[in-house]
């Protein structure tokens, strides 16, 4: 165990000297939750949501963050926004260690990191008007007083997003549910961020209004050159979208590396069949394709197996397997898998 | 063939579905034109609102207040459910001739009674099986969905099993009384991808042993590339193309079906930007006059004012287009090298 830590608290790219200091680290996290009762007296359980999991985002990057439900991405997601506290490892944000970060001082770290979120129907007050939903984190971190007083600000905002000029004084349900998703990265974008956390973005979409937030997340972050942990189940959107994928199974990152690599070379198993299952929409490519399709289920978070957390679907397991968790180990400059096999 | 198998198994004629609501009148379907024969795959590709649940909803007889079918005829084996003495007949062959499986299993079980007793209340009331007959054939159709120890699984509730296993027990539980025709309306959707993979092998397999017909419903191309052999894509509330899978991927007739195809991120692609279909789809409530794809289409001309017809376009291959198989997403190209993949 001491050396799986060893090797995974390396800092992730030594090899790359080229490569700018990245505006988010993450070192060896762990986030528990406690979990319910067993019987009324007894003590909470407690549920290990997250294990020993680091990662690098590189300014002006797109990480892709892939998992099954219940694999923890959304947790990740809010552990490095630090609105859920952390029971291991370390979180630096440009270089300053935010893990324990607090009141003042978090509240002023927020102004940089933002969040996407899924549903834009359920994360839109319907009675704020598009300008005071808006203009909301600026009054918050008090760089204006009033949404009037942002006006122009807004409607520059409005515009990046590709959103109508008339849209200030309209509420949330005038809107369709692509350009409700525009109105919270207008939202997200308002403090001026330079990382943006974006928990499944365009998931809730119809496919047709789908493309229109992933290109315009990739035009802004061209023209404003913000940082994404993109996170999504879609393997599809993420090979689109973004410049390295962390694959996350149950808990722990069984693998990361640039996209291309990834997704024509990858080593972990799982990974493997993950992305044999996804299908491609087109029926030749599709019947030719070799399909990996391992019986079983995802394991439950209450209820993980010892070592591997794949072993039990895995066609390559042994009994080393069932016994001790492989380290992230590096295989590549930019590919580390976490499997006693490869 | 014989004359039989040569006809239709079900057919849908210009079949028109509307909803009271506070708003007025939705016209939901307006004018739907099926059929699907014995052993055929169809899916039914749409953006939500596009009528596909509806379709389903019609044929099962599932339509009730506020909506009703204005107008129209739906024919199993040639005869009409909705006209003359139909409407006593279809009770017999809805939910036996006819299945229909839907997205959601956990919200179409019921919690409170066992796997085995719901199957089994199927089997007893469609098919008049004694209880003891019913327990055996549960864990036969169990077995056939690929349920691991069917008679511990039988006792269990729905919420002992994962998503899959309850999608699983949903599917079991359509074809226990050997339809002819199975509906499933986005089958996979709440499912994870490996999961998905394993549930849609299970249908291709059922549909190969039972000789099932299926109407998959879908809003994801990658499925319908994997498992059908005709696609009809629906766009409010009609169908806008029709034709063979690997035809209709390769070249789509009518804009929304390039948008679309196009729109959507393959795992294998390399394009650097996606087309985005500008706009929303209009709303139901008042349906536009001519094409309703004319306010999004970047070739509209002026006798797109008035509706196009669902015309043949090629052998096998039909579209509701003044202007069919022209290309409407100029500007990206058609198809880029594709990337390989694992």
């Amino acid at each position: 165990m001491s050396a799986a830590l060893s090797m995974t608290t390396a800092p992730a790219t030594p090899g790359l000297a080229t490569a700018a200091d990245p505006i988010l680290s993450v070192r060896g996290l762990s986030v528990e939750y406690e979990a319910s009762r067993p019987g009324f007296w007894s003590k909470p359980t407690r549920v290990q949501a997250l294990r020993d999991i680091s990662f690098d985002i590189r300014p002006g990057e797109t990480l892709g963050l892939v998992g099954e439900s219940g694999s923890g991405k959304t947790t990740i997601g809010r552990a490095v926004l630090r609105r859920i506290d952390t029971s291991d490892g370390r979180i630096l944000f440009k270089g300053q260690d935010i893990t324990n970060v607090r009141g003042e001082a978090l509240r002023k770290l927020r102004r940089h990191m933002q969040l996407v979120f899924q549903d834009p129907y359920a994360s839109l007050n319907p009675r704020m008007r598009v300008l005071d939903i808006v203009a909301e984190p600026l009054i918050v971190h008090g760089i204006v007083r009033s949404a009037e007083e942002a006006r122009d600000q807004i409607g520059e905002l409005l515009r990046l997003t590709g959103l109508p000029r008339d849209a200030h004084d309209r509420f949330p349900h005038a809107f369709s549910g692509g350009q409700r998703q525009r109105i919270g990265i207008a939202r997200a974008l308002a403090l001026k961020p330079e990382f943006i956390v974006a928990d499944e973005p365009v998931s809730a979409l119809d496919v047709s209004v789908r493309a229109q937030v992933v290109n315009l997340l990739q035009d802004l972050q061209k023209e404003l050159g913000l940082a994404y942990l993109f996170i999504a189940h879609d393997l599809s959107v993420v090979r689109h979208i973004s410049h390295r994928v962390a694959i996350l199974h149950s808990g722990r990152l069984v693998e990361i590396a640039d996209r291309d690599t990834l997704y024509e070379n990858p080593l972990h198993p799982y990974t493997e069949a993950l992305l044999s299952a996804v299908p491609v929409p087109h029926p030749r490519t599709q019947r030719a394709r070799k399909r990996l399709i391992y019986k079983g289920d995802i394991p439950d978070v209450a209820h993980w197996p010892t070592g591997c957390h794949f072993h039990a679907r895995c066609p390559h397991a042994t009994e080393r397997c069932s016994l001790q968790v492989p380290p992230l180990v590096r295989k590549a400059p930019d590919h580390q898998v976490a499997c006693w096999h490869r | 063939m014989d004359a039989i198998s040569e006809m239709p198994l079900l057919e849908v004629e210009r079949l028109q579905v509307e909803f009271d609501t506070r708003a007025g009148i939705v016209h939901g379907l307006r004018g739907v034109d099926l059929s699907i024969r014995r052993g055929e795959t169809l899916a039914l590709v749409g953006e939500s609102g596009s009528g596909k649940s509806v379709t389903a909803q019609a044929v099962m007889g599932l339509i009730d207040v506020p909506g009703r079918i204005a107008g129209g005829d739906i024919r199993w084996k040639g005869q009409s459910l909705l006209k003359g003495d139909g409407p006593r007949r279809a009770k017999d062959i809805r939910g036996k001739e006819v299945a229909l499986i839907f997205q959601d299993p956990m919200t179409s079980l019921n919690p409170l009674i066992t796997i085995g007793a719901q199957i089994g209340e199927v089997l007893q009331r469609h098919l008049g099986m004694t209880k003891a007959q019913a327990r055996i054939r549960v864990l036969e159709l169990l077995e056939a969905v690929g349920i691991p120890a069917p008679p511990r699984r039988a006792a269990q509730y729905p919420h002992e099993l994962s998503g899959g296993m309850r999608q699983r027990v949903m599917i079991a539980m359509a074809i226990a009384c050997e339809p002819q025709l199975l509906i499933a309306d986005e089958p996979t959707t709440a499912l994870d991808v490996t999961i998905q993979a394993q549930v849609l092998e299970l249908i291709a397999g059922l549909q190969e042993t039972l000789k099932l017909s299926v109407i998959l419903i879908t809003h994801d191309l990658g499925v319908v590339a994997g498992l059908c052999q005709r696609v009809a894509v629906m766009y409010a509330g009609r169908i806008v193309e029709t034709g063979l899978a690997d035809d209709l991927f390769e070249r789509p007739s009518h804009p929304y079906t390039q948008g679309l195809i196009r729109s959507t991120p393959r795992l294998d692609d390399r394009l650097e930007r996606l087309v985005s279909i500008e706009g929303a789809p209009p709303s139901l409530l008042a349906p536009p006059r001519g094409c309703a794809f004319e306010p999004r289409c970047p070739i509209a001309e002026a006798r797109c004012g008035t509706e196009p017809p669902l015309a043949i376009v090629h052998a096998g291959a039909s579209a509701a287009c003044w202007k069919p198989s022209q290309p409407a997403w100029r500007d990206v190209p058609a198809s880029a090298e594709p990337a390989p993949v694992s």
